[in-house]
């Protein structure tokens, strides 16, 4: 068979030399809990074409199911009884998650000409597989056989037979849960419940009725562009994107297919070199976990796994392929699976160990990627994409929040009055200032500070904006909007968040302007004589943007509201940054804090950085990155680096004043460095 | 009306959320999500002042801070606490570990906030847990005398809640407003303002604590 064959040449580089004898026993790793039959490349065959985008029933609207479309039974889907999972919720008429990205899009496939124009098409599914189920879980190993093996010490000296006992193995189906027809109506097509707090289940099948149209179009349009370039279209063997263009980013940014999407970030962020660089260290690290998990003081010698099972439940708790319901006795497989990234991630990298909002990170990949790749994600992510912010000491995260500080303050003027409030304003008010012990002393805070103090006294508002770099908008945005971010995340880079940052306070803009107006907050004040203060109050004004900040993304249905309004808008100054401003003012603000942060306070929190027992993994860290040629911002290092700095040409003038952003020689303002530079030259003909 | 800013400390999955939830909204889920970074609610609550020539009723809002709960992010914690009135520091009493977590948080509130009238209340959480049987007293894991004990050598309000059932949870808030109040009105009298007495409380702002960290905010 092909999938033998796969793991046999999979276990041919172990065995062969190629690879030291590992310590820790490569075990094949849990493939996809959730989404169809992402494969591994490296077995790829050709049964792996099944396409259930493609194959699921077909119905006219997800709000009214004919039992014909509804009831797909697939017997072979359900994982085996050993497992114990909820296969048999909702009965008999189960529908998988394949499914539930029904809606009948593919049925409809669209226009040639127009992008977005609504089109009436047919376009033929293909029908050629029946049911992926079969392949991924090929790759799963059960519980049970986890067990088994962890108890069998001849299994683990053994590669080639315990290979051999796999096989032997009743596998498991897919860990996937079976969604049933009921709960489609009130579970999105990633499993996520439609309704939320600011957003009705109505509104949401409204909006949905519209946004899959537009799907099917993009998708269409994408089936296009591959074909250009002979790339195949079906859903599940699409390993290859074309060569990056403008076009390409312009189809990123108006979405990937949602099939499309796991292997189009994992192609995007190069997950793949990564993996193929170091084929044995998510199986080492999995073998690892099963030694950990007999130690008997684990939890003293290993802190985070204490504080993983602790967020387990409390990823995606509306999500029906995370919850567990009250009358499950063993949990859900995808809970697991996410267990077992977070701690291979926390083993592999000790110097971020585990931090809250990783959960909603890897629990959002294990949606669209196996276990090994979503792993590997969380890697690029917490490295490439957003260096040093999930570490110990979080610095990463007040770096990108001074970073973004710095962008509202250049591009969204309006919002930085009420983030930090301006000299003028202040002045004004002095004798308010004196009886107020403002959370954000004005005197520090001049509006055009050259020095910025801001960056390292970061006011409030970053509290709430500093979540949506953690997570990567995870739960901050509805999830459509959530996964078009990380489509252009991956593709364009991590100054994408900051362009996002901006869009939605952009957006909210009119929110703080309605609330100024209306004067909805007077209940906050006294009587009436302190409305007029309250509007000048910087206090008042920061609690009232931290609301709005804080709600009003929640509330963004539609991801074209941002992308349309926002992110398309060539007029809109911000959406001329780039990943070269977003590293150098990243550089810039590290140094400007550095400056401020006494050194005491570096030495205290690295001295807890590692809880390290195994200074490989973490030398093992560093070395991949580097192989990889990434050149993280390791925060860490830049503070080591700290004297090298001055003789860091580029930067040594914007070191001395503020930072300066890029701007168009036609521009009326000039960069500070620009301005010097003038200066000389004209000095010099004098 | 009176406004008071209040910051939720603690553990991780203590029950912070859990309690804000509860004291805001009345509502519960067995399974919340974790908090990154910070949420800001607010609630009022009614207290009556009886002390006064004419008993009247005052109404206290309440801009409350809830925070993650996990150790890292114990370096943006100034943010959260710098001119707060009140500070709720919540434990586990399932989780022996989540004291001494607390008995830290009241540690570096009393070094790094420079304000005796700082109300600090101690709340252990999950009493639902253990009160229901006897069979699951063994589930506890911290004992209401040793907490109880600390927060009076501590000059700490105490009790124990259930978010979850709800019990205790609005006292806990009306307890909070009404000492403030009476915090409030003594500074009141101290100052100049004489001409005030009798009538509504003064405005918030007049009054508010400060810290003595000089690094606060996010270091």
């Amino acid at each position: 068979m092909q999938k033998e064959q796969s793991r046999i040449s999979y276990n041919g580089i172990q065995n062969g030399g190629l690879v030291k004898p590992p310590v820790f026993i490569p075990r094949v790793i849990p493939r996809s809990p959730s989404v169809p039959s992402l494969q591994n490349d490296r077995s790829f065959n050709a049964l792996n074409a099944s396409d259930p985008m493609l194959n699921r029933p077909l119905f006219e609207d997800s709000t009214k199911l004919t039992p014909s479309n509804k009831t797909r039974l697939e017997p072979d889907f359900n994982p085996s009884p050993v497992q114990g999972s909820p296969s048999t919720i909702g009965g008999n008429s189960n529908l998988s998650v394949i499914d539930m990205y029904g809606d009948d899009t593919e049925s409809q496939m669209a226009s040639e000409e127009s992008d977005d124009s609504p089109r009436t098409n047919s376009y033929t599914p293909i029908n050629e597989i029946s049911d992926n189920s079969n392949i991924i879980d090929d790759k799963n190993i059960p519980q049970l056989m986890h067990r088994l093996s962890l108890s069998d010490t001849t299994n683990k000296t053994n590669n080639e037979d315990n290979d051999d006992e796999y096989h032997k193995q009743p596998i498991p189906k897919s860990p996937r849960v079976n969604i049933s027809s009921k709960d489609a109506e009130n579970f999105d097509r990633y499993g996520f419940k439609k309704q939320t707090t600011y957003i009705t289940e109505q509104e949401y099948d409204v909006w949905w009725k519209e946004y899959y149209q537009y799907c099917n179009r993009r998708k269409n349009k994408w089936i296009q562009l591959m074909e250009k370039y002979d790339l195949s279209t079906k859903d599940e063997s699409i390993r290859r994107f074309p060569p990056k263009s403008e076009k390409l980013k312009r189809y990123v940014r108006k979405g990937i297919p949602a099939e499309w999407r796991g292997n189009a970030w994992w192609y995007f962020a190069n997950g793949q070199q990564l993996l193929d660089e170091n084929p044995s260290t998510y199986p080492q690290l999995l073998s690892k976990i099963d030694h950990i998990e007999t130690l008997p003081d684990k939890e003293t010698k290993y802190p985070d796994l204490e504080i993983i099972e602790r967020d387990l439940n409390r990823t995606f708790p509306d999500n029906i392929h995370f919850q567990r319901e009250s009358f499950q006795n063993t949990e859900p497989e995808m809970i697991k699976s996410l267990r077992r990234v977070l701690v291979a991630f926390s083993l592999y990298n000790t110097k971020i160990g585990y931090c809250q909002s990783m959960n909603f990170l890897a629990g959002l990949l294990l949606l669209f990627l196996d276990e090994e790749k979503s792993f590997w994600m969380l890697v690029l992510l917490t490295s490439k994409y957003l260096p040093g912010v999930h570490n110990v000491n979080l610095e990463g995260v007040n770096i990108d929040q001074g970073v973004l500080m710095l962008c509202v303050q250049e591009y969204l003027p309006a919002i930085w009055e009420y983030v930090v409030p301006s000299e003028k304003s202040n002045t004004n008010k002095t004798n308010l200032n004196k009886l107020m012990n403002s959370r954000f002393t004005p005197n520090h805070s001049h509006n055009k500070d050259p020095k910025n103090e801001f960056l390292f006294k970061l006011p409030p508002v970053t509290l709430c904006t500093a979540s949506w770099f953690m997570s990567c908008f995870v739960g901050v945005l509805p999830i459509e909007v959530t996964l078009r971010i990380w489509d252009c995340l991956f593709y364009e880079g991590s100054h994408f968040l900051f362009k996002v940052s901006l869009g939605i306070l952009k957006l909210s803009e009119g929110e703080l302007l309605k609330g100024k107006h209306s004067n909805s907050l007077t209940h906050y004040t006294l009587n009436g004589n302190q409305n007029k203060e309250r509007l000048n109050n910087p206090e008042e004004n920061e609690m009232e943007l931290f609301q709005i900040v804080q709600s009003f993304p929640k509330k963004i249905l539609n991801p074209n509201d941002i992308f349309e309004k926002i992110i398309f808008k060539k007029r809109i100054t911000f959406n001329n940054l780039d990943q070269d401003e977003i590293d150098r003012c990243r550089k810039y603000v590290t140094e400007q804090r550095q400056k401020h942060i006494p050194l005491s306070d570096n030495k205290k929190s690295l001295s807890h950085t590692n809880i390290n027992d195994n200074s490989n993994s973490e030398r093992s860290v560093s070395s991949q990155i580097g192989e990889s040629g990434y050149k993280s911002l390791n925060v860490q290092k830049s503070k080591t680096m700290k004297q090298e700095h001055k003789s860091d040409e580029q930067l040594s003038g914007s070191q001395s004043e503020g930072y300066g952003f890029k701007r168009s020689i036609t521009s009326v303002n000039w960069n500070s460095g620009l301005k010097q530079r003038v200066r000389q030259i004209r000095s010099k003909k004098d | 009306m009176l406004q008071f800013k209040l910051v939720l400390l603690g553990d991780s999955s203590v029950g912070k959320s859990s309690i804000v939830n509860r004291f805001v909204k009345d509502s519960f889920d067995e399974f919340r999500e974790s908090t990154i970074g910070a949420a800001f609610l607010s609630q009022t609550v009614t207290i009556n002042d009886n002390d006064s020539d004419v008993a009247q009723e005052i109404t206290v809002k309440f801009e409350i801070w809830d925070t993650a709960g996990q150790e890292r992010y114990k370096s943006l914690a100034p943010m959260y606490y710098r001119n707060a009135n009140a500070a709720l520091v919540v434990y586990d009493i399932t989780q022996a570990d989540s004291l001494e977590k607390a008995r830290s948080w009241v540690q570096e509130l009393k070094n790094k906030v420079d304000d005796d009238s700082l109300v600090i209340y101690l709340v252990g959480n999950k009493i639902d847990l253990v009160s229901n049987n006897n069979d699951d007293q063994d589930k506890r894991a911290v004992e209401r005398s040793v907490a109880e004990t600390y927060a009076e050598e501590n000059n700490l309000l105490f009790s124990e809640v259930s978010a979850k059932t709800g019990e205790g949870i609005k006292q806990v808030f009306q307890s909070i407003a009404e000492n403030l109040y009476q915090i409030r009105k003594k500074q009141d009298t101290t100052n100049i303002n004489s001409t005030q007495r009798g009538n509504a409380p003064v405005d918030i702002h007049l009054q508010r604590p400060s810290t003595n960290d000089s690094t606060s905010c996010c270091s």
